[in-house]
């Protein structure tokens, strides 16, 4: 009998969910212990920033006693107080209903962002160090081998993937489809906001070379270079490095434009080729429009970004339909469907007596 | 219909429908990579084959007679280029831009004169049979630089209008699409140059209207070519120079071509 007890960034606020974390060293033993328990026959921790789960294969009794063991299990480990126990929200599924959240969680469809490709990868670590200690056997072995199947089948034949949902990934997005690739690219932040911040570290997460930062207020320039490990420019100097740089990201408090085609278009006929990205966060805006009729130079204001990442939020969506059918026909596939619909994870308070959810929660 | 004109209208018909399939995929967002996408230009490139195949076999020699066959050899080689250079940079959709250049020069052949003449066995030396299949080639080249070219101007037109959808994301980034067009006119440039190296070489009569065209054009590609290496254009006008610049090689086709 296959079991999933857990908990998420929908069931349980932030400060539970660090209070439950397994560190990476103590997965293995605490799989092993899981294993120990009374009729336990296989098991498997994970333990994510945004999720905590654990899988088990068990002899065939009542469920939802021995998810109550389960759950005991997991309070006590982490020493629950008898308040954080009772306010403590999971979801507890049974045979294929575990099976299908399992099959969610490895498509990304239960992620926090749509559609992410990280938690496949967090699934196969965490599996394979449950794997290397032991505590997986035979059903959870098959059910994980399938999982990663169809997490693969689903990411290949949907647009779960496609299109980005937040300014940050729409500018990484811009960059890749205008440079390729961002490992000899380098940026220029005018103006130290938070979400021009947000860009440049999603930005050099993916690769970008090196980072300038200017800022009204220097000392504000140069502590965020030094956070980000780039370069502080005084803010009269921004235009000099315009010529070098091939993204830029304004988000000045100027009442005015900052930015404008008389210092850009210059600057582009000695570049040589070379296309400029400008990604302009700043309300009021900080770049005058008439940059972008400028031949190679791309530029995204914020409404703009927003936008795409509302069509991807929106494509990912469209996209749900089609991968829970597929999630669904794989579960038959495999012998895991038992007739029932397929639903997002159910969840309930847990109650001390520790009960199954009923059967339209999950 | 005799059996080398069937397997023509069979070629030109999987080039189509591979394009009618690809815009209507493109359309409905449902576009993902998929091998099955080569589909069509690889039957389309196999009928096209059999046509060659077939026709070199009846005329007794290579099928760069007239203008019908000069047309559908670049069709062929633009497929087999498309094949290489598909796998070699990895170009998605190269075939969606691919297939219609190369059915449209094939319909155009269609409705060309295409009487087959048997031909006297001729001894030829090696360069005397590869020059003209080589500079189909590098026409093949200039050909699929204007391709890239129109991918470039799509995917520049996009960003700059910021129409993010299907298309822009399967469509690859517009720095790589500048590379391969450098590359492309670099190729069929050198190739081409080669190909008039030889025919100073050769015996075979070329008329001096075929050798000023020739000339021409790689004169014409030259400029092109050292604009590019200069970076003295925008990368948008070089996109242009290469969409434009093959309308040269081809229209240059009607001095070159023997009539039948």
């Amino acid at each position: 009998m296959l079991l999933c007890l857990g908990l998420n960034h929908r069931t349980t606020p932030v400060e539970l969910r660090e209070r439950l974390a397994f560190t990476e060293n103590k997965v293995p033993e605490a799989a092993q212990q899981i294993k120990a328990l009374p009729d336990f026959e296989e098991s498997m921790v994970l333990s994510t920033c945004n999720r905590v789960e654990i899988y088990t294969a068990c002899a065939e009794k009542d469920a939802a006693q021995q998810l109550a063991i389960l759950f005991d299990y997991l309070t006590a480990h982490f020493q629950l107080t008898p308040e954080q126990r009772d306010s403590l929200a999971c979801y507890r599924l049974a045979h294929a209903d575990a099976a299908r959240h399992l099959f969610r969680v490895v498509s990304g469809l239960d992620s926090m962002v749509l559609g992410e490709t990280e938690i496949f990868g967090q699934v196969k670590a965490a599996y394979s160090i449950a794997l290397k200690s032991g505590a997986t056997g035979r059903a959870l072995n098959k059910l994980f081998q399938r999982a990663f199947s169809v997490g693969k089948v689903v990411r290949n034949q949907t647009t779960i993937q496609r299109g980005t949902t937040s300014v940050g990934s729409v500018a990484v997005d811009l960059a890749e489809k205008i440079f390729g690739h961002l490992r000899d690219c380098h940026v220029l932040l005018i103006g130290a906001g938070e979400m021009s911040r947000t860009c440049a570290q999603s930005l050099l997460s993916r690769g970008a070379k090196s980072i300038f930062i200017s800022n009204r207020s220097h000392d504000r320039a140069v502590e965020l270079a030094k956070e980000m490990g780039g370069e502080a420019l005084h803010f009269e100097d921004w235009g000099k490095a315009v010529h070098d740089v091939d993204i830029i990201i304004s988000s000045t408090s100027a009442p005015h434009f900052v930015v404008k085609p008389e210092l850009v278009e210059p600057v582009m006929r000695k570049r040589r080729g070379r296309s400029l990205l400008i990604i302009d966060i700043a309300v009021p805006r900080d770049v005058d429009p008439r940059v972008n009729e400028i031949d190679e130079v791309y530029l995204y204001n914020i409404d703009e970004l927003h936008s795409i990442a509302e069509d991807g939020r929106r494509e990912r969506q469209r996209a749900m339909t089609k991968c829970e059918e597929i999630i669904e026909e794989q579960l038959r596939k495999y012998g895991y469907h038992e007739d029932s619909p397929p639903s997002i994870a159910g969840f309930q308070r847990a109650s001390a007596s520790g009960v199954l959810p009923d059967d339209d929660a999950n | 219909m005799d059996t080398p004109h069937l397997f023509l209208l069979l070629s030109t018909l999987a080039f189509i429908g591979g394009v009618i399939h690809a815009v209507i995929v493109l359309r409905a967002g449902r576009w993902r990579e998929s091998k099955w996408h080569s589909l069509p230009m690889t039957a389309g490139f196999l009928f096209q084959s059999a046509f060659l195949y077939l026709r070199g076999q009846a005329e007794g020699r290579c099928p760069l007679g007239n203008k019908f066959e000069v047309f559908i050899f670049i069709g062929w080689c633009i497929v087999l280029l498309y094949f290489v250079v598909g796998v070699a940079y990895r170009l998605s959709l190269l075939g969606v831009f691919t297939a219609p250049l190369v059915a449209l020069l094939q319909t155009t052949a269609l409705f060309m004169p295409a009487e087959t003449v048997a031909h006297p066995y001729k001894k030829m030396n090696v360069w005397e049979h590869l020059h003209a299949p080589l500079a189909m080639i590098a026409y093949a080249a200039f050909a699929f630089a204007c391709i890239t070219g129109i991918m470039f101007l799509v995917q520049d037109r996009l960003l700059k209008r910021h129409r993010i959808h299907a298309l822009f994301h399967q469509l690859p980034p517009i720095h790589d699409l500048s590379k391969a067009i450098l590359r492309l006119v670099l190729f069929g440039e050198v190739l081409f140059a080669f190909v008039m190296f030889i025919s100073l070489q050769i015996n075979a009569p070329i008329t001096s209207a075929k050798m000023l065209v020739s000339w021409g054009v790689l004169a014409l590609y030259a400029v092109i070519l050292l604009l590019m290496l200069c970076r003295t254009l925008t990368a948008r006008q070089t996109a242009w120079l290469a969409v434009f610049g093959f309308c040269i090689p081809i229209f240059s086709l009607w001095i070159v071509t023997p009539k039948a």
